[in-house]
């Protein structure tokens, strides 16, 4: 891995994101929309902790969101724009560039997640206080680096399709629904809940909110040790599935020559 | 008359054409098919979840159903005009004698077949899934309520489109308007939830008058009894409409007069 590549990545996936604030779509206006809905429901009952959890739900929402989309929509620019070829001929490897963009739009997600907490804060003026800051802080990291890992996970595997786009529109409200993030696990029926189970993030919703929320019920019935370490663990899966199938898909388009095939 | 339904036969086949050639068809339908589902499925179960009392099962299922008009028909119809602009394609359109509003509102045609699959398969979802009985429906005014939300939408959509002429980007203004009827158009929960000022600007969009209508047609009200939503809407968008000339003749003469068509 090169860190200058790293950086690389990271710098343009910025000066494309504020050259192109279509962005700020998948980032801040659908969890917003998705935590005032579920805010509005309340309605009489909206007191701190209902506010706080719609408020999580969203953030993590849009971190998840901007994960899915960013990873899909970078590489199939590339692709329109014809530089993909030589991102994957380049000394330093598609998988440093690509590392960089997800710390991008990680970094983003939070950005997001802090401000639809503002602004609900400014709106409802309820006074939210997470329970434990430093575990907050800690466990809200664990679940940026799973976003992360996630997120170059589907990069990769997007390098093998030109629909990354309309697959990744295709999977946005299944992972809304399947992260927990706004209505909880236990809510869904028993098959969708396994599937939950294999997401890092979901854990990292939970572990979040246990952090966060006093008196916080998990929707794994686990602690917030149990919520980190699988977190941890199935982030470390998904970053080295992601390495493993970069790697493959390079020697594949090296070659067959078809990097740039449309 | 002749020369201009010649357009619009010409821009919407070439629509229905470049769109299944980009997105199989088969793409175009699961993402129809899963979107209308799992976005009923994530509002009827936070609403569940919630337990607000008024936000029933059939209240959210019928009022997401009808906003998957707006996340089709409205959005993409919106998008048209700075999908040329990205594609580079704008430039070859303006140089053509056919004017652009007639162009993109055959374009548009599209939008709206995929409106009409995107609310059909909802409608079927909410009957098979959700279990949400249509036996006192009145199909007829349902039918009605489908095609004038459709029409209405894209009436807004091709104001909203007309304005991302002159932007680099119109995916913004789409996305804000295509999803903030599940905030203020009572998809989700009344609209009496809502302060005021933004039931003011709720009563000014067709989709609040449409998803009402909506749950009052599967309740069995005949045509006749909504005349007062099929009115607003239709008027809503023929207004937005007739704004929508006036916006794409504004912007084509400022794009051609200052050189700018491609400028992003």
């Amino acid at each position: 891995m090169s860190p200058r590549a790293v950086c690389a990545g990271f710098r343009q996936q910025a000066i494309q994101f504020f050259t192109d604030p279509q962005w700020i779509i998948p980032s801040l206006i659908t969890p917003f929309m998705f935590t005032m809905v579920m805010l509005f429901l309340y309605k009489d009952q909206m007191d701190g902790p209902v506010v706080l959890q719609a408020v999580l739900g969203g953030g993590v929402l849009g971190m998840w969101a901007n994960t899915v989309f960013a990873s899909s929509f970078s590489i199939s620019y590339d692709r329109i724009n014809g530089t993909l070829e030589p991102i994957l001929i380049s000394p330093s490897g598609a998988y440093s560039v690509l590392i960089g963009r997800s710390i991008w739009s990680t970094a983003i997600g939070l950005a997001n997640a802090l401000l639809v907490f503002a602004i609900a804060e400014l709106m409802f003026g309820t006074g939210l206080s997470v329970a434990d800051p430093a575990l907050f802080f800690l466990t809200l990291t664990l679940t940026l680096f799973s976003l992360a890992s996630m997120g170059m996970l589907i990069a990769t595997t997007f390098i093998l399709t030109r629909r990354g786009r309309i697959l990744s529109s295709i999977m946005e409200y299944p992972i809304y629904v399947l992260s927990g993030a706004m209505v909880p696990i236990t809510a869904l029926p028993e098959g969708a809940g396994m599937i939950s189970l294999a997401l890092a993030p979901a854990w990292g919703v939970d572990a979040v909110k246990h952090a966060a929320i006093d008196g916080y019920s998990s929707m794994f019935g686990v602690g917030i040790l149990e919520d980190s370490a699988m977190l941890a663990a199935l982030s470390s899966i998904l970053l080295a599935a992601a390495f493993l199938v970069m790697r493959r898909i390079e020697r594949k388009i090296l070659e067959t020559g078809s990097a740039t095939r449309y | 008359m002749t020369g201009t339904l010649r357009i619009l036969a010409a821009t919407s086949r070439n629509m229905f054409v470049n769109r299944f050639t980009v997105v199989p068809p088969a793409y175009w339908a699961a993402q129809i098919l899963v979107t209308s589902f799992f976005s009923m499925y994530f509002f009827s179960s936070l609403a569940s979840y919630v337990g607000n009392p008024e936000a029933t099962a059939q209240y959210v299922v019928i009022g997401n159903a009808v906003q998957s008009i707006a996340a089709t028909t409205l959005l993409s119809v919106t998008e048209i005009p700075s999908i040329e602009k990205h594609s580079g394609t704008l430039g070859g359109l303006m140089q053509t004698p056919a004017p652009l509003f007639t162009v993109f509102f055959g374009m548009s045609l599209f939008s709206i077949f995929t409106g009409i699959v995107a609310v059909s398969a909802s409608l079927s979802f909410a009957a098979f899934f959700f279990h949400i009985s249509f036996a006192g429906c009145d199909f007829a005014s349902l039918l009605a309520i489908i095609a004038m939300t459709c029409l209405s939408l894209t009436g807004m959509g091709m104001l909203l489109g007309g304005v991302g002429l002159h932007l680099r980007t119109s995916a913004i203004i789409a996305n804000v308007v295509a999803y903030i009827g599940l905030l203020i158009c009572g998809v989700n929960f009344p609209v009496s939830y809502l302060p005021g000022w933004l039931q003011t600007v709720s009563h000014c969009l067709p989709l609040t008058y449409a998803a009402d209508a909506a749950r009052a047609a599967v309740g069995g009200a005949p045509l006749s009894e909504l005349l007062q939503p099929m009115g607003m809407m239709a008027l809503i968008g023929a207004a937005a409409a007739v704004a929508a000339w006036f916006v794409f003749r504004f912007f084509e003469r400022l794009l051609r007069r200052g050189g700018r068509i491609d400028m992003f």
